[in-house]
């Protein structure tokens, strides 16, 4: 749903490198080489951010418009 | 014992140590995994959340980042003197969490929270906590105490501690055709072709896997892995909490009152016979 905090495997913090990831990535930059950048090296974390889907920033959507025509959530 | 820094960043250390055992690394290793305290709450009072995230996941992703570790001043809550369930200024930090998103949707980041002490504050201030989407709200309290690895992995100070017998690696130019399949083949490029022979460029880079002997097609074996039975390269790799050096002082003070404890009660036993 939202990026995890830590590596699930090994516990490193990849939160914080989250948005500098998909920011660089969306640029167009090589996902491999961005995550050499990070200093992500080994495999069990480079595939938390390679593999995250942000999903709340979908969820968030009906918060937003829900608002605009005053319905309250759910 | 001999010991070398092979490598030493802000949160990562890596060493040669020599004249030991693999049972000394091991018990080393084991320690930092498990007993070296560390920061990280324990408690999450929620006063309001309206966020799209539950209180619990809210909770788990509160306990799980790493804050910057004082060991001089904070007692485990099982050794303070408090001796309360609630805990005191010594065995206890708060911090607290307020944010509301007005009219447009916002991150919060693990460097929103207020600390009591300015000196227990997350490792990281850039570890995105929860998305607030406008009118949504978050109020929380949380307590954060020192722990053990043990407990819970939130408390173990390394996210990656390792040791390997030091490898050597050896090319015996007489024998060697310079085919070059055993530097191709090598996953971390320890060898190298240079001229008319195949050198050893980081023999500490090796990870003991043995494919360049296997492609070598010569009997006997042009390139030879072994290893050092008494010698390691041990790696640790901090989250933040406390520096490697402290890490590693603080394991071997573990261990030194194991062993004294140990001593004491076979002292002990002896003397009843
Ligand atoms: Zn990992
Ligand atoms: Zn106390």
């Amino acid at each position: 749903m939202i990026i995890p905090v830590r590596c699930f495997t090994c516990g490193k913090v990849i939160g914080d490198k989250w948005e500098d990831f998909a920011q660089r990535v969306k640029e167009g930059d090589d996902a491999g080489k961005v995550l050499d950048d990070l200093g992500l090296t080994r495999y069990c974390c480079r595939r938390m951010l390679l593999s995250h889907v942000e999903i709340i920033d979908e969820i968030i959507k009906f918060y937003e418009v829900g608002r605009k025509q005053q319905i309250g959530p759910p | 014992m001999k010991m070398e820094i092979l490598e030493r960043d802000e949160n990562s250390l890596r060493l040669r140590i020599g004249g030991t055992n693999a049972a000394f690394m091991n018990a080393l290793r084991r320690i930092i995994l498990s007993e070296v305290p560390s920061m990280a709450v324990d408690d999450v009072v929620i006063i309001e959340n309206s966020s799209t995230i539950q209180d619990e996941f809210l909770a788990h992703r509160i306990g799980l980042m790493p804050l910057k570790t004082d060991l001089d001043t904070y007692n485990l809550p099982e050794n303070c003197i408090c001796k309360s369930e609630f805990g005191c200024n010594l065995c206890r930090a708060s911090l607290i969490l307020d944010v509301e998103a007005e009219d447009h949707t916002i991150t919060v980041y693990s460097g929103e929270f207020k600390s009591e002490n300015p000196a227990t504050i997350p490792v990281s201030g850039k570890i995105p906590i929860v998305k607030l989407a406008p009118e949504q709200k978050v109020r929380l309290e949380a307590y954060a105490r020192l722990g053990k690895g043990e407990d819970h992995a939130r408390w173990q100070p390394v996210s990656m501690c390792a040791y390997k017998f030091r490898p050597i690696v050896k090319v015996d130019s007489k024998h060697c055709d310079l085919c070059g399949a055993c530097v191709e083949i090598c996953p971390k490029n320890v060898l190298l072709k240079a001229g008319n022979k195949v050198e050893i460029k980081n023999s500490d880079n090796c990870t003991l896997c043995q494919d360049c002997m296997d492609i070598c097609k010569k009997t006997p074996k042009a390139v030879e892995v072994v290893w050092d039975e008494n010698s390691f390269i041990f790696s640790l790799e901090s989250t933040g909490a406390l520096s490697p050096e402290r890490i590693l002082s603080e394991a071997l003070n573990i261990l030194d009152g194991k062993l004294k404890d140990f001593l004491e009660q076979f002292a002990g036993k002896e003397n009843e016979k």
